[in-house]
């Protein structure tokens, strides 16, 4: 395999931040663990395992405007927004998050909906994967079709050997990176590390036909109770997608159309305009996220909504544990 | 301490057997050995899933708002500092007083989940005690329907407001610059005034979106509207149980200016600790005097 040496690292940053590619790698930034964009002189986080903050921003932004628009003369002109097409690299993103990706991928994609601003975003994104050798306690992913040390979709896969990096070209894109950074590649005697073990494992197969047939189980009963309905669990989550669309009035007569994350464990998220909420409670609501990411997601799009990063488990400040319900739900008989 | 799941457990059990309430809510233990999460019960056989270990840190006390208006009675267990966020929604005439079962508990200190991942410990002696309990001036229950457990000493370690001075040594340009790195970082996820016991309005200004009174959009200037307008609100009426806070995913000290809050009225109007006697005058930014130094008044 081939490997870089570590030593070398920030000079293979610095390669492939030249040239105006906006380089975004795991950093620590006020307390924070989060991709940001690398300068020369950063530290980066990359052996601290994943991140607080999923890499989505990149390619979803908190905010985003959708477009401007101004009246004048009884005219109303709309300018639409063009995302930034700046190149970017997204290094030392982990298996599980580049799974999110693709489910991101799904969503703003296909089925004959294409989000412009994602897919500008996304085509001038090129994905570093970084193997997991020794998983967190809050990992999962193993238990949902994952693969911690290798990552489906990335460009190019890099594994920590100790004294080196090993890496592997996945895609053309891949390819034509690893190019730039020719010089300071050696042959390297590691061989692809094997995985850690697991301290949270769970069997979710079948998991989506099983849930299908469970929305009026009294299991949601059991499980909404404690849950705060604050944004914490969709916000920190690298699949949670949900948007919502604002205006903001810069002058009398114009300004822009946005779009901003949204949370369905907020109670006004599904407010109707007539004031109906066909969410009333936090049952409702907690049951749609959960049924989101491992039912329809899958009956949709053939992948759950969920790729097991443990953020979620990690940072619910009432532990609810999407594991345990994955669980519990296995244990469930249906035909009494 | 003594372990007083038992007495718990027997207690609850007796309680939802006889009728005297329709539901208990205390702490379980999680699929994690570092989480204690709440749990709520309404029948006598699942009593024994009861825990009070070391991080059995949550307050409960707001999940009372939820079943405001249903005409159930609850039976809850209560820590010092739970407690006191107890006396705040009672004050605040958010429940009846009968409308609650309360089960006092002494504590010596819990610990954080969090902490307990990032120490990289693997078993609780290792985590260190939670930022919270480390100011805890009452750890004893202050208020109660009955009281498991012997009464523990307050051992709050220094100054309660050393953060607080640390700032204000700060000139403006440091403590601009602070303050906006931090409420930068929030997520506008809401769960600091979701878990705290003074933000107990049925409906937040903030979640009101005909007029939208705060943007949803996440900048610096709107995160600070939030913050300032949360602490202000919550002046005078924050019990310090230091729940949002705890609660926060991206660190910001929101105790830092509660607490500074806290000083200012306790030099202006004090010495004032919330929500520790049920029955005495509103708090002080909540009533008025005709004596009042300000003339306007
Ligand atoms: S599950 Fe946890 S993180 Fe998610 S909304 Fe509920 S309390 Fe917040
Ligand atoms: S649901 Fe939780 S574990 Fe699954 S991808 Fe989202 S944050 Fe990660
Ligand atoms: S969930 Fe899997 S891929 Fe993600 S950080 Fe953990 S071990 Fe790595
Ligand atoms: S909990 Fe933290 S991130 Fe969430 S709204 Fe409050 S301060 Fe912001």
């Amino acid at each position: 395999m081939q490997g870089i040496a570590k030593q070398d690292l920030n000079k293979v940053l610095e390669t492939l931040s030249g040239g105006g590619a906006a380089l975004l790698v795991p950093m620590e930034i006020d307390g924070v663990t989060r991709f940001a964009r690398w300068e020369q002189g950063a530290k980066t986080a990359l052996g601290a395992g994943n991140t607080l903050l999923p890499p989505k921003e990149a390619l979803f932004p908190q905010n985003e405007k959708v477009f401007n628009y101004e009246m004048s003369n009884e005219e109303a002109k709309i300018v639409p927004s063009a995302a930034a097409a700046e190149e970017t690299i997204i290094l030392g993103i982990r298996p599980c998050d580049v799974r999110a990706i693709q489910a991101l991928d799904n969503v703003f994609l296909t089925k004959d909906y294409v989000d412009e601003l994602y897919k500008t975003r996304r085509r001038h994104t090129l994905l570093i994967a970084l193997g997991c050798t020794q998983p967190a306690p809050t990992c999962f992913c193993s238990s949902v079709g994952g693969d911690p040390l290798q990552a489906e979709g990335a460009d190019i896969m890099l594994w920590d050997l100790g004294e080196t990096y090993g890496l592997e070209a996945l895609s053309d894109k891949g390819k034509d990176l690893l190019k730039k950074i020719d010089k300071f590649m050696s042959k390297s005697r590691g061989k692809k590390p094997a995985a850690g073990k697991f301290s949270l494992e769970v069997d979710s197969r079948g998991i989506a036909e099983k849930l299908h047939n469970m929305f009026e189980d009294p299991i949601w009963d059991r499980w909404y109770q404690k849950c705060l309905g604050c944004g914490i669990c969709t916000f920190i989550c690298p699949t949670c997608h949900c948007f919502d669309m604002q205006e903001k009035h810069t002058g009398q007569w114009d300004g822009y159309r946005y779009r901003c994350w949204d949370s369905c464990m907020f109670q006004e998220y599904s407010l109707m305009a007539g004031g109906h909420n066909p969410r009333p409670t936090k049952k409702e609501r907690l049951r749609n996220r959960f049924l989101h990411k491992l039912c329809f997601f899958q009956e949709r799009y053939g992948m759950l909504l969920c790729t097991g990063c443990g953020r979620c488990v990690r940072e619910c400040p009432v532990g609810m544990d999407i594991t345990k319900f994955i669980k519990e739900v296995s244990e469930v008989s249906l035909n009494e | 301490m003594s372990d007083p799941s038992g007495e718990m457990r027997e207690l609850a059990k007796k309680l939802l057997e006889n009728g005297e309430v329709d539901r208990i809510i205390g702490w379980e233990k999680g699929n994690l050995w570092y989480q204690s999460p709440p749990l709520f019960i309404t029948r006598a056989e699942e009593t024994d899933r009861l825990v009070f270990d070391d991080f059995a840190i949550n307050s409960l006390v707001t999940y009372l708002l939820d079943e405001r208006d249903s005409g159930k009675k609850t039976g809850i267990f209560v820590k010092g500092c739970d407690s006191r966020g107890l006396v705040r929604i009672l004050q605040d005439k958010q429940i009846a007083r009968e409308s609650v079962y309360v089960i006092g508990l002494p504590c010596s200190g819990k610990k954080d989940p969090r902490q307990a991942l990032s120490s990289g410990a693997s078993e609780s002696s290792q985590v260190p005690p939670a930022a919270k309990c480390e100011e805890c001036l009452y750890p004893n229950p202050v208020i109660y329907d009955v009281i498991i457990g012997e009464a523990v000493e307050a051992k709050a370690k220094g100054d309660r407001f050393a953060a607080v001075k640390e700032i204000e040594a700060k000139t403006a340009d440091e403590k601009y610059a602070y303050w906006t790195s931090q409420y930068s970082k929030c997520l506008r996820c809401l769960a600091c005034r979701n878990v705290c016991p003074a933000c107990n309005c049925r409906e937040c200004a903030f979640d009101i979106s005909k007029p939208r009174i705060l943007a949803k959009e996440n900048n610096l200037s709107h995160n600070m509207v939030y913050h300032l307008t949360r602490a202000f609100h919550a002046a005078g009426r924050c019990v310090e149980c230091g729940e949002c806070e705890r609660v926060c995913p991206m660190g910001i000290p929101i105790m830092q200016l509660n607490k500074k809050i806290i000083k200012e009225i306790n030099d202006l109007f004090g010495p004032y600790e919330a929500g520790v006697k049920l029955d005495e005058t509103p708090p002080p930014l909540g009533t008025y005097q005709t004596s009042d130094p300000e003339e306007f008044m």
